[in-house]
């Protein structure tokens, strides 16, 4: 399989720089996800590995192949790269059959070899039985398979995906993650992930890229970002976090706002911080440093989201489902946290936050 | 959720809404039945016409005062006076062949004697006539008076201010002319007696129905209601028709859609529907049945002798043959221009763009008139630079424009940016990733292009070469500037041409048309059918730009050919018109010794003709425009926002309206809306509007409801909820929202309502012409240079408004 690799590839186009600097090798096999706000960059990125856009300053290299960079361009026929468009664009004049036939008959392949290998990928796509219907007789998910399986169908080195899903909906959206990342996993095709969806992006990748304003903010496991991002944006983005406002006094964290109550902390970090906490790291116990009065209490099955105040703070703790029925609102709580992540104190947080588009 | 109370009153307002229908329908019935039984009574009459009862009815009322101005002289004169005056006057009556004028009572014999004098009474010289109409009430007072007396007194004078009508007239006769001058001093209070007399005699002919006129007249009998059946009663039996058609196509949408509340929406629906039976569905219907039952029986003999015919032959080959080399030439040449102007990094492809799809706002005629200056094979200016070139003998040629070849070449010109358009359009709208999807499964751009761009365009190509092929079958203007002198006939210029020929020719033309209708109507199907069938077009949410083509090392080369495409075709005629408009002699160059001139630019300007012209292209374009912009707005309503069965029907009229050949649509209107059909709006103003609004009314619906596809439905019901009725919905809600497609709309009416010509051949009337028959008469019968200044005046105004409408849309539209 196939290696890529980006050497400080910047992409402007006019005044308007959209991708800065963007510096990585997507190793053999391996599962990336650009993940990014809209307009961040993502997909001109993905673009450029495709050769539908060439990098302003910069070089591509497929394997050990330069494609794109100086003087030289390869044009995306000739970079044996499958691709899935976001709009699927399965060509509407043709069958499911032929679409995904296409790319084997343009490399003038014996017709038995075609039938064999289409028939090889519509299976593993489940859609066998669709072979002769056309495109309009499909439903959208149908039609992302006949992508996907037209992606497939040449054994390219490398998979590139273009916000498959997000044209599906939420059920359908979740068994095709799985489908891919089982094909993928079957295959051990390199495969790089384009989409704005961080649970997909965490269930499905290995490494991920979060970009933001043309700028990669953090890359690393799914893991490691979630737990350990290296910013309030990147804590922010993915997935549900607080932030408060404190102080590092002695092995301890004050909230003014809280008031004064603290947390402990054991990090190097001094003077005023930025605290931010994942609703599930609260813990409702009897014996946690900090005291609030339950305010709200919503049971959502699996979970209970519950708001406590503690001082003129409130905050959102997400419950297990079990604990249903053991409080009652404007009751005294107490609370612990853990895995809590401190920043610098860096001014306007909104700002920080905000999400170009 | 319905509770009780609202379902209680739904079902009292559909027993009220279907009382009224029952009403209005027993209503439409007693219209046809007073309509027929009008007919019948005229039939019966003996009158010829329906003007005679608007006649008899007029003259019933003048007469009514009259003779009470009369009865106001004679009750002044002395008992025995007036009965000798009455005796006298039923003396002249009798002996003029009046049967029961002795038996008649006076005020009837007053009356009868005022319309029988006006009409058979003995000429008053001019002189008199102008002194008894001008003496004034008083004195007229005093004259009726003395000669009343002097009527049964043969020893009194005859009056001195009319002494010359005397003149040799002794006794009886001299009598008689006395009753005259009282009659005619008597109708000196009435406008339009005259009027109405003349009408009388000319709708009335023969003494016995004369006697009957009077008659009814003195009697007064034609009451108000009675005269408008009778004296329209063709008119009656239509609106009768039509009010029953209404009522019952009400009845059956309301039961259909379970809505049995009354408003504007469905008013406005019939009224839509009944403009078009009448003006589209009529004249078509007629025409077909006058094609094909020219006696009254079926027969084919119409079509045989047209088609025997040696030169229909030829004209109809040469309609074919023109066409469909137009077709082919045309989408050859439009195909690859929109892909390089739409789809690649040629130089100034914006540019191009406007430059080609502005050619299809100019006159075809306009082009012809260009191209003729240019193509012509003695003194066209290609011909002459060609000869200079090569070196070629003063022979005509080598280019001759009065050919086929030389049609064909003029119908590609101005008919090649309809593929265009249909082209670019859907080429615009393709998501560029099924083209990307195709490179990056391995296939080049070319590969790209033949197996998924072309294939994918296919619809919208034939969709464009058919919109071409019909266009052409059913252009006049071209032919008729180019084929006419070249003797080269197509069927729409015979058709014309038939048109002039009195009864026999109009079957003939009629003939003609319904053959062109039938072969324009089949394409228009064939291609809503491909169409249809294969509707690729995707437009996906993504990429809004389609993705750009680097052409490369082609670039400049292709940006090069490309250029000088526009310079032949756009610059070069436009250029030839400009330049011809400031010329003496047209065979000189405009620089040649005092050929130059701004003659014809003033002459424009400053004939009251061509300003009236003006002025009525403008008024009729703005007309048929905005009549166009509200039929097309409730029709887009009808048709993206409700489920009401039959709407398609009004879709299907007005498709079928833009793509009938403007030639037969004139036709049909003419021999259709001359009255025998209960409407009569020959020569009129409204006959030109409605022919452009049958034409293009298409042309904004298109707009319209393209714009109102784009607006989500929950817009409309969310004001709908808050409250608004569905008038208020539309005017505050959905209207503002499509304003510019409105606007645009409105334009795509106006602008070639504006400077249409073929319809205007036959539509025209003395009162009614319009600026592009102007510029048609001019160039064929007065002079070439003021027809180009015309023509270059159109062009620029056309210019102006595309301009006006971009700013006004804020540069979302423009043509």
């Amino acid at each position: 399989m196939a290696t890529v690799t980006i050497r400080h590839v910047t992409k402007t186009f006019g005044e308007n720089t959209v991708l800065r600097e963007f510096d990585a090798v997507f190793g053999d096999g391996e599962f990336v996800t650009l993940l990014g706000p809209s307009g961040c960059g993502k997909t001109t990125m993905l673009r450029m590995i495709a050769g539908f856009e060439k990098p302003s300053t910069g070089e591509i290299y497929l394997d050990d192949t330069l494609v794109s960079g100086g003087k030289t361009f390869v044009p995306p026929e000739k970079r044996g790269v499958g691709m899935v468009f976001q709009s699927y664009a399965v060509w509407p004049h043709m069958n499911v059959f032929d679409n995904v036939a296409y790319p084997l008959k343009i490399q003038k392949r014996s017709r038995e070899a075609i039938r064999t290998a289409v028939e090889k990928v519509l299976e593993a796509v489940h859609l066998s039985r669709y072979a002769d219907r056309l495109p309009n007789q499909l439903s959208g998910g149908q039609q992302q398979r006949v992508a996907l399986a037209r992606a497939l169908v040449a054994e390219p080195k490398l998979l590139l995906l273009d916000e498959p899903l997000s044209n599906l909906d939420a059920k359908l959206r979740e068994s095709m993650r799985f489908e891919i990342k089982e094909i993928q996993r079957r295959t051990g095709i390199t495969v790089v992930y384009v989409t704005h969806d961080q649970t997909e992006a965490m269930a499905m990748s290995d490494r991920i890229f979060l970009i933001n304003r043309g700028e990669v903010q953090q890359e690393g496991s799914p893991a490691d970002i979630y737990n350990r991002p290296n910013s309030p944006f990147v804590a922010d983005f993915l997935g549900k976090v607080d932030f408060f406002s404190g102080e590092v006094r002695q092995g301890e964290i004050v909230f003014p706002d809280m008031g004064g109550q603290s947390l402990p902390y054991s990090g190097d970090r001094t003077g005023k911080v930025r605290v931010a906490v994942r609703p599930e790291n609260f813990i409702l116990c009897d014996d946690g440093p900090m005291e609030g009065i339950l305010e709200t209490w919503y049971y959502l099955g699996d979970v209970n989201d519950c708001r406590v105040r503690v001082g003129q703070t409130i905050i959102r703790v997400i419950a297990g489902g079990f604990l249903y029925g053991t409080l009652r609102v404007g009751e005294k709580v107490r609370l612990r946290a853990r895995d809590i992540m401190v920043f610098p104190d860096e001014g306007a947080l909104e700002e920080i936050l905000s999400i170009q588009t | 959720m319905k509770g009780t109370g609202t379902l209680e009153r739904e079902a009292r307002t559909g027993v009220r809404t279907r009382i009224g229908l029952l009403i209005c329908f027993l209503l439409g019935t007693a219209l046809v039945i007073g309509g027929l039984q009008g007919q019948r009574e005229q039939a019966a009459s003996g009158f010829e016409s329906e003007g005679a009862y608007q006649a008899i009815y007029a003259l019933s009322g003048d007469v009514n005062r009259m003779e009470q101005t009369l009865r106001r002289d004679l009750e002044s004169l002395d008992e025995s006076e007036r009965m000798a005056a009455e005796a006298a006057a039923r003396e002249i009556l009798t002996a003029g062949g009046q049967d029961g004028a002795e038996t008649m009572a006076a005020d009837r014999l007053w009356k009868y004697a005022a319309v029988y004098e006006a009409v058979n009474g003995p000429k008053v010289g001019a002189r008199d006539r102008r002194t008894l109409t001008e003496m004034g009430a008083a004195a007229g007072e005093t004259f009726r008076r003395e000669a009343l007396r002097r009527l049964s007194d043969e020893s009194l004078p005859l009056p001195e201010e009319t002494a010359d009508s005397f003149s040799g007239l002794e006794g009886s006769a001299a009598r008689e002319m006395l009753l005259q001058q009282i009659v005619t001093s008597a109708a000196a209070q009435e406008a339009d007696f005259t009027e109405h007399i003349n009408h009388l005699k000319k709708n009335v002919r023969g003494k016995d129905l004369q006697k009957t006129a009077f008659g009814m007249i003195a009697e007064g009998s034609l009451n108000w209601a009675w005269k408008t059946v009778i004296g329209n009663s063709r008119t009656v039996i239509l609106t009768g028709v039509l009010l029953m058609l209404d009522v019952l196509m009400l009845y059956l949408l309301m039961r259909a859609e379970r809505n049995w509340r009354v408003d504007l929406k469905w008013i406005m629906i019939l009224g839509i529907v009944d403009f078009l039976l009448v003006f589209q569905v009529v004249p078509v219907v007629y025409m077909v049945a006058r094609a094909f039952f020219p006696e009254g029986s079926f027969s084919l003999e119409t079509m045989r002798r047209l088609f025997g015919y040696a030169l229909n032959g030829e004209a109809l080959k040469n309609t074919l043959i023109a066409s469909f080399a137009t077709m082919i030439l045309g989408t050859a040449i439009a195909f690859p221009l929109a892909w390089l102007v739409g789809r690649t990094n040629l130089y100034g492809r914006r540019f191009f763009r406007a430059l080609f799809v502005m050619t299809y706002m100019v006159p075809p005629y306009v082009g012809a008139m260009a191209w003729l200056r240019l193509m012509n094979p003695n003194v066209g200016t290609i011909n002459q630079w060609l000869r200079a070139a090569f070196h070629l003998s003063d022979a005509p040629g080598p280019l001759n424009v009065y050919t086929i070849p030389g049609m064909i070449w003029v119908l590609t010109c101005f008919y090649y940016p309809y593929a265009f358009i249909t082209i670019s359009r859907a080429m615009e709208k393709m998501d560029p990733s099924l083209e990307e999807a195709s490179r990056i499964s391995g296939a080049s751009p070319v590969k790209t292009i033949l197996t998924v761009t072309l294939p994918m365009m296919t619809p919208s190509l034939i969709a464009g070469a058919l919109l071409v092929f019909i266009s052409a079958a059913s252009c006049f203007g071209i032919p008729s500037i180019i084929g006419t002198p070249g003797n080269v006939n197509t069927v729409t210029t015979r058709i014309v041409e038939y048109t002039s020929l009195g009864q026999q020719g109009m079957n003939d033309a009629t003939g003609l048309a319904v053959f062109l209708m039938a072969v324009a109507l089949a394409i228009l199907f064939l291609s809503d059918v491909v169409l249809a069938r294969k509707q690729y077009i995707t437009v996906s949410g993504k990429s809004v730009s389609p993705a750009i083509v680097d052409l490369r090392k082609a670039r400049l080369p292709l940006t090069v050919l490309v250029g000088l495409f526009a310079v032949i075709v756009v610059a070069l005629p436009f250029a030839t018109i400009l330049t011809t408009s400031f010329k003496t002699d047209v065979g000189k160059s405009m620089w040649a010794e005092g050929n130059f001139t701004l003659g014809n630019w003033t002459a424009i300007f400053s004939r009251a003709e061509t300003l009236g012209c003006l002025k009525n292209s403008l008024i009729f374009a703005a007309t048929a425009a905005t009549v166009g912009l509200v039929i097309s707005c409730v029709m887009s309503y009808l048709l993206q926002r409700t489920s009401i069965r039959g709407r398609g029907i009004h879709n299907f009229l007005i498709t079928l309206g833009s793509g009938t050949p403007s030639v037969v649509i004139a036709l049909g209107l003419i021999m259709t809306m001359r009255g025998d059909f209960g409407v009569n709006i020959y020569n009129t103003a409204w006959i030109l509007i409605i022919a452009y609004l049958i034409k293009y009314l298409m042309m904004g619906m298109r707009t319209v409801v393209s714009a109102m596809s784009q607006i989500h439905v929950s817009l409309e019901e969310c004001s709908q909820v808050s409250g608004a009725g569905w008038f208020r919905t539309m005017t505050r809600i959905t209207g503002p929202l499509i304003f510019p497609s409105i606007a645009a709309g409105w334009f795509l009416i106006f602008i070639p309502s504006f400077y249409e010509l073929s319809m205007t051949t036959l539509l025209y009337s003395s009162t009614t012409k319009t600026i592009g028959y102007q510029l048609y008469e001019y160039w064929t019968f007065t002079s070439q240079p003021m027809s180009c200044a015309m023509a270059f005046g159109i062009l620029l105004i056309v210019i102006l408004l595309n301009f006006l409408l971009n700013r006004l849309t804020k540069g979302e539209f423009s043509i």
